[in-house]
């Protein structure tokens, strides 16, 4: 199963295939695959059935099956999915939900049609999915390396071509960072474009729902059925729907790309440097851009999202932190402890950020920076060395998409065609332009600079 | 501004003002998770802002109706 999105929900809705015939192929990739690969946490077998019958009986009678007729997909198991708990990586008890989360049935309304919950780090505590509890997702283009997290699964199942469609969050990078490791596209829309009804939050402020497909094309369908106001999620606006398909296949026009330069030229190897500088050449863009403090953008982003997550897990905090995964147990405990100046100086430093930002897309309408500061590392390594620094070695992978999250700008990671492990790029618009962060996505991969790359192991799996 | 925490006493101190139990093999990672998050936080408390800068809210006290 190696098709995409749009290939699937075409062929079903013009009767070329069934729905459940869709979804036979996928659950034999899952128990091929998941086994290994350590993405799945439940698979949802008799309610897929369902709604796969469900899809080609609405096509037999005639009837509009909807845009993604058909289309398997997965979410990270912080979403509700009713009759689940919303485990949400963690160990301690949870009631089975009792409906959907919003994006679940927007999907399901579409046509899609959900197959299970994926694995993640504890509460979205994380960049490298070495869930203890679960255990570690594992990297389809290299099983003794990590997925990136916290959205690993997410990722790998999507790399793996286990589901062409995964939903995850991205709170400082959670989407794109497993994205660029696992080498699919990631979509992390505008901060309060997406309805979060029905995930279980890490940080508010600064929480997203977000997308993993193969292809630029195949997230803007997901993404456009994923669009529209929701008054049960607070932070999620009020606007419209603004479809992304029909602008698509624009290409480059006169689009103003620059290169972010400064902070996002360091802190990383040398490799993830380059692909910036390939992405760059291929798509025209020559000018480069600062970003103004974007290096304490990323510290604030860490206040804010230790003080918010640690709040939200108080009263297990002190009942029963013993229950936590070990490896996000002492950061939510020193969480616990910061003195509440630096969260509400945080919080006003955003907004003058996001002032500051303002000035930049006054010149420019799309920006490219790295996406992560290094590939995959190996499963269980705890320090990286960069410029002659220790550092934590999945702390660091942030570097570079915290200081975009914190401004809540819309970001396509896209995979930069190359040998060896993935590696990404991350494309920056203005608040609410998902339009150009996957046109420029789309227009990469027909010039051939992005594309996400099949696993070798997959492939020997797959002809089996 | 210089740093104005010893994490290695307020920890347990904090800890203890606000009921939260540190087992005995947390603490040293506590201590060093809290280190981590006081030098960033210097990095943001060291940025001037002017009284001027309000943080945007979320919240309306008409959230209520809308649903």
């Amino acid at each position: 199963m190696t098709r995409g999105v749009r290939s699937i929900a075409e062929a079903v809705r013009a009767g070329d295939c069934s729905a459940l015939d869709v979804l036979r192929e996928t659950l034999d990739a899952i128990a091929a695959r998941n086994g290994e690969i350590n993405a799945f946490t439940a698979i949802t077998r008799e309610r897929a059935e369902g709604a796969a019958a469900a899809v080609d009986f609405t096509r037999a009678a005639g009837d509009d099956p909807g845009p993604l007729a058909g289309v398997p997909f997965a979410v990270k198991n912080l979403y509700d999915v009713a009759g689940l708990p919303t485990i949400a990586g963690s160990r301690i008890d949870r009631a089975p939900a009792t409906r959907d989360a919003a994006l679940v049935s927007k999907l399901t309304a579409a046509g899609a049609v959900l197959v299970g919950a994926l694995n993640m780090d504890e509460y979205a505590f994380g960049f490298s999915t070495e869930n203890t509890h679960f255990g570690a997702t594992r990297n389809p283009h290299d099983l003794t390396r990590i997925a990136g997290g916290s959205s690993g699964g997410s990722a790998a199942a999507v790399a793996a071509s286990m589901a062409p469609l995964t939903l995850g969050s991205d709170t400082n990078g959670s989407v794109r960072v497993p994205a660029t490791l696992c080498g699919v596209f990631g979509l992390k829309p505008t901060y309060g474009r997406l309805s979060r009804a029905g995930l279980r939050l890490f940080s508010a402020s600064l929480d997203h729902a977000g997308a993993f497909c193969r292809s630029a094309e195949d997230l803007a369908l997901a993404y456009d059925a994923l669009q529209g106001p929701d008054p049960d999620d607070p932070a999620c606006a009020t606007r419209r729907v603004e479809p992304v398909l029909p602008t698509l296949g624009r290409g480059l026009d006169a689009l103003r790309i620059a290169v972010a330069d400064g902070y996002f030229t360091s802190q990383g190897e040398p490799e993830v440097f380059a692909a910036v500088e390939r992405a760059a050449a291929a798509l025209g863009a020559t000018r480069r851009i600062e970003l103004p403090a974007a290096g304490v953008a990323r510290c604030a982003a860490m206040i804010i999202t230790s003080i918010e997550g640690a709040e939200l897990h108080l009263p297990d905090l002190l009942a029963r932190a013993s229950e936590f995964d070990p490896k996000t147990r002492p950061r939510f405990l020193a969480g616990a402890l910061a003195p509440g100046a630096w969260y509400a100086h945080a919080q006003r430093f955003r907004r003058w950020y996001c002032q500051a930002l303002k000035d930049v897309f006054r010149e420019i309408d799309v920006i490219l920076a790295p996406s992560t500061p290094y590939p995959a590392f190996p499963l269980g390594q705890a320090t990286m060395e960069i410029g002659g620094q220790i550092v934590s070695a999945a702390g660091h992978l942030g570097v570079f998409t915290q200081p975009i999250s914190f401004a809540g700008l819309p970001v396509v990671a896209a995979p930069v065609a190359q040998p060896g492990l993935p590696l990404g790029v991350q494309i920056i618009a203005a608040p609410w332009r998902e339009d150009l962060v996957l046109r420029v996505a789309a227009a990469g991969e027909a010039l051939g600079v992005f594309q996400s790359p099949s696993p070798v192991s997959m492939e020997v799996v797959s002809h089996a | 501004m210089a740093d104005p925490f010893d994490p290695a006493r307020y920890v347990p101190m904090a800890a203890s003002a606000l009921g939260l139990p540190l087992a005995e093999e947390d603490m040293r990672e506590v201590i060093g998770a809290f280190a981590v998050l006081a030098r960033v936080a210097n990095v943001v408390m060291s940025f001037p802002l002017p009284e001027e800068v309000i943080a945007a809210a979320v919240f309306s006290p008409e959230d209520g109706k809308a649903q």
